[in-house]
Parts: C-alpha cells; sequence; structure tokens
C-alpha cells in the first residue's frame, strides 16, 4: 500500500523548514463568561506531525476548529499557510484538508461515487481509485457509506480529507471508538501521509500511547493552557515524574521514589558497602510523566 | 466562490442526488404519491363550480398544481436542510473549496426537478382519468410557465430561509406541516375562496399559495370559472406583484440565514447533538 501522490513528488523538507504551516499567538477564547483558551502560541512546523494531547473538555477540538476556519476567536493572532483561517477562501480551503470528530453525512452515497465526487472540487485531485485503494477501501466502493463499519467509515473520512492533495491535515480525535486492530491501520496509513508525502499534520487526541506513536511533536493542553510542548523525549525529560527504585536491606524489601534514581542507588552502594541486593530501578514512562502533568495542573 | 467549476459539480451533484431518489423506493413513491392524492381528490369531484359550468375537478387539479409546489419547496426543502445540516453535510461542504454553491445548485435542481415531473403527472393524469386538461392558448401556457416558475422561486426561497432556521431535522415536520396546512385552508386551493369569511380570505391574500392557484386557474380554466373569484378576475398583475415581493424577501433573507446556520455548525457541536440523539434512541 503506497499512497499515490497528486502532484510529482516535493523534495523532502530541507533542514530550514521556512514559515511554520500554521503560527498561533496568544489564542483566547470565551463562550460567555467561560473562558476556554487562556492565551495559547503555538507553531507547528512544515511536515512535521503535532498531537495536539489533552483530556477531555482541555480545549483541543475548539483549538483545532479556529484552525479549521470553522470558529471564531474570541482574540489572537492565526495564521494557517500564511492565511487567517477567518477570510480564507476556496485557493486555501483547496490545500488543506478535514477530518472532522465523527461524520456520518452522504450516508445514501456510495463509497466510490462519493470519493469520486469530491475529487471534482479541486484543482489537482488525486485518482479516486488509487485513493481508494491505498485507505483499503477498494472492496467496499459500491457500498452505501451508512453501511461501513466505524473504522471504514474513518478511513474513508480521511480519503475525502486527502483527495485534495492538501499540504495540511487537520484530525480531530481521529481513532476514537475504533478497535485496536483499525487503531494500528489508521495509525500506519497517517505515518504514511507524513513520511512518504511530507504532509503537515496536526491531530488532537486524549490518548497519549497514540500521541507517542505517531508525533513529532506533543504539545500538552491542559484546562485551555498549553502546559507542556516537546518531542516525547523531551517531555519525558521536561516534567520528571520520580523514578522509583526498590532493594532488599535486613532481609525486608525496601522502596524509594527519587527524582534522581542514580544518585540513591550511589548512596545505597556506599551503605551497604557492595552490590545492593534485587536492585530494581524504574525510569517515569511518557504515560506517567502526562499523568503527572496533569495532577501538577489540578494542583 | 462562484465559479463555473462549482456550478460544474453542483449539477453533478444533482444527478447523483436524483439517482439516489430513483433507487429508493420509499423516496420516489413518496414524490410520486402527492400527485396521485391530488389527481384521486380531483376524481371524486362530480359537480360544477357554484354559478359556472365548469367541473370542480378542474379546480382541484389546478390548487393540486399549486400544492406540489408548496410541498416540494416548503416541506421537502427545509426538511432536507435541516437533516444535512445535523447529519455533517454542510459542514464538510463548508470545508470544500466552492462546496456550499454546488450544494445549492444541487438542491435547486432536485426542486425544479420534482416540481416539474410531479406536475406533469397531475397534469397528464388530469386530462386523461377527469374533466381537467391543458392550456387552451399559447397565453395560458405562458400564465402557466411563468406562475409556475415565479411561484416555485418564492416558495423555494422562503423554505430555504425556513430549513436554515429549524431546530432539528425530527421536529421539523410539525413545525413545517401545521402552519402548511393552515395555508391550503385559507388559500382557496380546494374550494372557492369567496365561500370562506372575509378575514380568512385577507390572511390568505398575504402568502404566495394563493396567488400561485389563482394563476393556474388562470391558465387553465376558462373565463366563466371567474365568478368564484374574489375579484372576479384573474389579477395577474396582483399576482405578480405578492410573488415578487416574496421573492425579494426570500432573496433577501434566504442566503444569510443559510449562511449564519452554517458557521453555528462544528464538529464539535455535531458530536454533541449527536450524543443526545443516541440517548433519545434508548
Amino acid at each position: 500500500m503506497v499512497i499515490p501522490a497528486a502532484a510529482p513528488p516535493v523534495a523532502a523538507p530541507s533542514s530550514d523548514p521556512g514559515p511554520p504551516a500554521i503560527s498561533i499567538r496568544n489564542l483566547r477564547m470565551r463562550y460567555g463568561s467561560r473562558d476556554v483558551l487562556h492565551g495559547v502560541d503555538l507553531d507547528v512546523r512544515r511536515g512535521e506531525v503535532l498531537a495536539l494531547l489533552g483530556p477531555n473538555g482541555a480545549g483541543k477540538s475548539t483549538t483545532i476548529e479556529i484552525l479549521e476556519g470553522f470558529r471564531r476567536r474570541s482574540s489572537g493572532d492565526v495564521s494557517v499557510l500564511g492565511t487567517d483561517p477567518e477570510d480564507a477562501g476556496d485557493a486555501w480551503r483547496a490545500r488543506v484538508g478535514i477530518v472532522m470528530q465523527s461524520w456520518r453525512d452522504h450516508a445514501r452515497w456510495r463509497v466510490q461515487e462519493l470519493v469520486e465526487h469530491f475529487s471534482r472540487y479541486y484543482p489537482d485531485p488525486r485518482d479516486p481509485q488509487e485513493l481508494l485503494d491505498a485507505v483499503g477501501l477498494s472492496e467496499q466502493a459500491g457500498q452505501e457509506c451508512q453501511q461501513l463499519s466505524g473504522g471504514q467509515r474513518r478511513r474513508l473520512d480521511v480519503a475525502l480529507g486527502i483527495i485534495g492533495g492538501p499540504e495540511l491535515l487537520f484530525l480531530d480525535e481521529p481513532t476514537t471508538g475504533f478497535d485496536p486492530e483499525a487503531r494500528r491501520d489508521f495509525h500506519t496509513l497517517v505515518e504514511r501521509l507524513s513520511t512518504v508525502e511530507g504532509m503537515t499534520v496536526l491531530l488532537t487526541t486524549h490518548d497519549l500511547a497514540e500521541a507517542e506513536r505517531l508525533a513529532d511533536r506533543i504539545a500538552v493542553l491542559v484546562g485551555g493552557r498549553l502546559i507542556a510542548l516537546g518531542s516525547p523525549g523531551q517531555l519525558a525529560a521536561e516534567i520528571q515524574a520520580d523514578a522509583e527504585v526498590r532493594w532488599s536491606e535486613a532481609d525486608e524489601r525496601r522502596h524509594q521514589r527519587t527524582k534522581d534514581p542514580s544518585r540513591l542507588v550511589w548512596d545505597l552502594h556506599t551503605r551497604l558497602g557492595g552490590p545492593i541486593p534485587d536492585l530494581e530501578v524504574r525510569r517515569p514512562t511518557l504515560e506517567d510523566t502526562y499523568l503527572g502533568m496533569l495532577r501538577q495542573e489540578e494542583a | 466562490m462562484i465559479s463555473r467549476q462549482a456550478l460544474v459539480v453542483g449539477l453533478h451533484r444533482g444527478r447523483i442526488e436524483l439517482r439516489q431518489t430513483m433507487r429508493t423506493p420509499r423516496e420516489y413513491l413518496g414524490h410520486l404519491g402527492n400527485p396521485a392524492m391530488f389527481l384521486f381528490a380531483a376524481s371524486l369531484q362530480t359537480g360544477n363550480i357554484s354559478g359556472s359550468s365548469v367541473a370542480s375537478s378542474r379546480m382541484v387539479i389546478a390548487g393540486g398544481v399549486a400544492s406540489l409546489l408548496l410541498l416540494v419547496a416548503m416541506v421537502w426543502l427545509p426538511q432536507q436542510l435541516a437533516t444535512e445540516r445535523e447529519d455533517g453535510t454542510l459542514l464538510r461542504l463548508r470545508g470544500t473549496p466552492g462546496g456550499m454553491f454546488a450544494y445549492l445548485v444541487a438542491k435547486t435542481l432536485m426542486v425544479i426537478t420534482i416540481a416539474v415531473l410531479s406536475t406533469v403527472l397531475l397534469l397528464v393524469g388530469g386530462a386523461v382519468l377527469t374533466d381537467s386538461g391543458f392550456p387552451r392558448s399559447p397565453g395560458q401556457w405562458c400564465t402557466l410557465l411563468w406562475v409556475i416558475t415565479l411561484g416555485l422561486v418564492a416558495l423555494a426561497l422562503t423554505g430555504a430561509a425556513i430549513g436554515a432556521v429549524l431546530p432539528n431535522p425530527r421536529q421539523a415536520l410539525a413545525w413545517v406541516m401545521i402552519p402548511m396546512f393552515g395555508l391550503l385552508f385559507v388559500s382557496g386551493i380546494f374550494f372557492p375562496v369567496t365561500s370562506m369569511p372575509q378575514w380568512l380570505q385577507i390572511i390568505g391574500q398575504v402568502f404566495p399559495l394563493k396567488w400561485i392557484a389563482q394563476g393556474i386557474r388562470s391558465a387553465l380554466l376558462p373565463d366563466s370559472a371567474l365568478v368564484a373569484e374574489t375579484a372576479q378576475s384573474w389579477q395577474h398583475w396582483e399576482t405578480f406583484g405578492v410573488l415578487g415581493a416574496w421573492t425579494l424577501l426570500g432573496l433577501l433573507l434566504a442566503p444569510r440565514l443559510l449562511l449564519n446556520s452554517s458557521r453555528r455548525e462544528s464538529g464539535s457541536r455535531l458530536m454533541a447533538r449527536r450524543e443526545v440523539v443516541g440517548q433519545r434512541s434508548y
């Protein structure tokens, strides 16, 4: 399965990626008297996959809908592919692909019919047949959309999102309600879009494993604030959850949490004057880090 | 937004929607059922319009044509708009270059096709099964064409405005049908409007349906049927004036309301509403 390129393949992103695909400065959103976004700053580089990670209600969907031009922000500056999405026209729309949370539109259209129809809106579309092959829906081409399973429908939504050969793809909670196999297929598809085609992808998710698997960088959004941004490794280092050290001493199992496990192990060595019995050092996983961040925010 | 490409895509969209209607019996039978119903009502008529020698069935056929336009433009169309707003169709098209314009083109094509086909069915059926017939002169043919065209435009624009403000498709039928029956009643569709109280007649005159029905009668009935008309005249200028006014009003309101209603939608709102629908169905 190879995603066919709509146009001759572009050169791989150089070390200088140029202006960011998305630039957000001091973005605020207020519904009535409730603030949903409190001044978010974020750049998405061209060609990268950025995951906006956060618990439900953190403001992820609001952010992505502002970027898609579906929602008017309260204040702040937003530029998507060099244009303010609030006054973007058809030319901009043709460069942006959108996959929303859950779509059940065009229920009675046949899969092939729908993909072929939507290819007609774009100046330089992909080949509908090749695209159906690429997302694994060739066998369902003649079925009505309402007959598709959840995972198939989602792949159709992605096909419709990229039929115009966009430079930038928005994926809002793309794998909610997927079984593990559908999720893995979907991840493979997104990875291919990013690596083979250099498509910039902004996805929202509340699933850390998904963010870790797919994203070059993760932006953690909690309570309308961006509290961390970086590669999965950087994030783990940035807010270090305590490591746990376990050992045996005087026929007793001991354990201790510490920011600096190496230091503790050295102290133990010195104190016990030799090998430490039953030594175990458990480093925090990214999940521990993320949960730690959520706890810190709540506190 | 409005380009030749979007127009061509819109027509393609309209053709696919028509094809889907053709392969869904529930839908095409629904559209066929309307003219059949009016044809049946006309065939039950035996007498003449009071004070004339013109068969009552001819008035029912003429009223049926006006009602068919009303049904497609102000019941079917608003329901479609409300449904497709809720299922995300409008939102997807908003995120697609030229999508909204193509959508409007497709819906226009659908409305015209349904209106023309059901009107032809009713007229031909009326000619075969009842004493009704076709226009007798080029002048009457002209009248039939302009009344149906202007009437359909006025009704469809109003219907689009209604569809934009309907809360949701499940309530749409109730919201639309009850006033619709009232309108059918006060517009003198199936019995002479002169038999009704003065104040009801005045209410009927504000709305386009009375004028469409009267205009169609003027194209299908002989002048000897004028005894049953309010003004003892076909009032073509008045008809043109009222339908033109509704068209202008619709042109002012419909695009603005449609744009607002599609702006109101977003993925998370669709999601939230779907959860409500889901809960209801349990």
